[in-house]
């Protein structure tokens, strides 16, 4: 048996098949229990549908992108490992990353990956799992414990305390927005294009009273900004 | 109708609950395949292709729960069983929170932070099991040139437009100024990005540094007065606890 017909066989196939099916239903219980617990503590049914509209919305395009990532790394490793690495817990940058790094350490690229027999597979395999599963288990084990600081921070009457809470948001910023700046012109451009194209929206949104517009934000900036690529690399090459 | 304290333990006891069933089922996948097909690696096989991966993605998934669960409270269960997390679903949740107008770390933030990503995953996994039904159809549209590149720049785009609120804040309680907190650290990242090493890939483990040095520049400022907390229920009263 050959690499491809292990890694493309139907047992893969129904074993992949069943987790993404318990991660929907769970997802689906999650966002059941929060619409629940929106009601109870008095958010409007209007601020939450407009909350699930918005994410949908959202959702759309980087969705494809990841769809995108699938077709990267099929060819290497047939079709349902990569679906479900990117359907569950893994990221597109990751996981291409995580098979590259485990394929080179038996002495291979990832494209040679099949060239090693269905052993190869399922070393592949053990090691993306292996390695990206240390977050799951270490929010397992501390996930209760932050939250609950968290929460403390949140509630408390200190204003420092207020402050630490929007650290977090800063920090995020201050460490991403610079990494994406410093990978070129046209890293900065689409940055830049998206960031106008954000602020005009919100200036409409305020000056004409346009309510509907705001769920689309993020989404219209979003496309807008990645359509921008194409042009400013047609420009700057 | 149920007390925080009732809704916190519920929420956090399906959370760990799912996500101790995917790590077995996530687990349980290559185990069957390499038992089933007799193609178990050795512990040397193993150790040689995970050693360099796990020294980056230990301290880096660590890092990420750190950095990310204060933001997302009680989403972060959800958000780490399903992954995609910068690209997809931390801009889902904050986008969310800002159109609700909550503060994060508040209950009402987790809830919303909780069903935008409840929703948005359910989406996401629809979308790829179709990217999966329409492989074959889809491919060559996929794959233009063009397509390419603007994927290849999501990141900046969703930056760009995610920026203006990382950096102000949103809900009952307003931060006001707390910009001024990452100015240095945005400088030290850029130059680091720049002069000496990319922190592509790290961001996690720079996240992590980044946070502590916030705060401190945070509390330097705020001893100074530039940074002013503003409760909206007492509009115009801006308080100082130094």
């Amino acid at each position: 048996m050959g690499f491809f017909d292990v890694a493309n066989s139907s047992l893969v196939y129904l074993l992949v098949v069943f987790v993404i099916i318990f991660v929907f239903v769970l997802s689906g219980i999650f966002a059941r229990k929060a619409w629940k617990r929106g009601i109870e503590i008095g958010i409007s049914k209007d601020i939450l549908k407009r909350v699930v509209k918005q994410s949908l919305v959202f959702t759309l395009v980087p969705s494809i992108a990841i769809v995108i990532g699938l077709f990267a790394l099929a060819p290497a490793l047939g079709i349902p490992w990569p679906w479900l690495r990117l359907s569950v817990i893994g990221s597109v940058g990751y996981e291409l990353m995580a098979a590259d790094m485990a394929a080179s350490g038996m002495g291979m690229t990832l494209a040679e990956a099949s060239s090693g027999g269905p052993a190869a597979l399922g070393n592949i395999m053990l090691v993306m799992t292996t390695c990206i599963s240390a977050g799951m288990i270490v929010l397992l084990i501390f996930g209760k414990g932050i939250m609950g600081k968290v929460n403390k921070l949140s509630t408390s009457k200190s204003d420092f305390a207020h402050v630490v809470m929007a650290c977090f948001m800063i920090a995020l910023a201050s460490v991403f927005i610079p990494g994406i700046l410093a990978k070129g012109v046209i890293y900065i451009l689409v940055f830049v294009t998206s960031l106008i194209v954000t602020a005009i929206q919100g200036l409409i949104v305020q000056k004409y009273k346009i309510i509907w517009l705001k769920d689309f934000i993020l989404a219209f900036s979003l496309v807008i900004g990645m359509a921008s690529s194409i042009l400013w690399t047609s420009i700057l090459g | 109708m149920r007390t925080s304290e009732q809704y916190s333990k519920e929420i956090h006891r399906t959370g760990r609950l799912g996500l101790l069933i995917t790590i077995i089922i996530l687990y349980a996948v290559p185990v069957i395949i390499c038992s089933v097909y007799d193609i178990f690696p050795t512990f040397t096989q193993f150790m040689l292709s995970a050693g360099g991966l796990l020294a980056i993605f230990i301290p880096l998934t660590i890092s990420e729960v750190i950095s990310f669960t204060p933001l997302l409270g009680s989403a972060a269960y959800l958000t780490f069983i399903t992954g995609n997390i910068m690209n997809l679903k931390f801009p889902c949740a904050k986008g969310a929170m800002d159109t609700a107008g909550v503060t994060p770390g508040t209950e009402k933030a987790d809830v919303i932070a909780t069903l935008s990503v409840g929703v948005s995953s359910m989406l996401t996994i629809l979308i790829i099991a179709l990217g999966v039904l329409l492989l074959v159809p889809l491919e060559p549209i996929l794959q233009l040139p063009a397509i390419k590149t603007a994927t290849d720049y999501m990141l900046p785009a969703l930056f760009g437009a995610l920026a203006l609120s990382l950096l102000k804040s949103s809900g009952d309680i307003q931060v006001k100024g707390v910009w001024k907190a990452g100015v240095l650290p945005f400088i030290l990242i850029l130059v680091i990005n720049l002069f000496v090493y990319s922190l592509a890939g790290l961001e996690g483990v720079a996240l992590i540094l980044m946070i502590p040095f916030t705060i401190l520049c945070a509390r330097i400022i705020h001893k100074k007065g530039w940074i002013k907390v503003v409760y909206s229920q007492n509009k115009g009263k801006e308080m100082n606890d130094e």
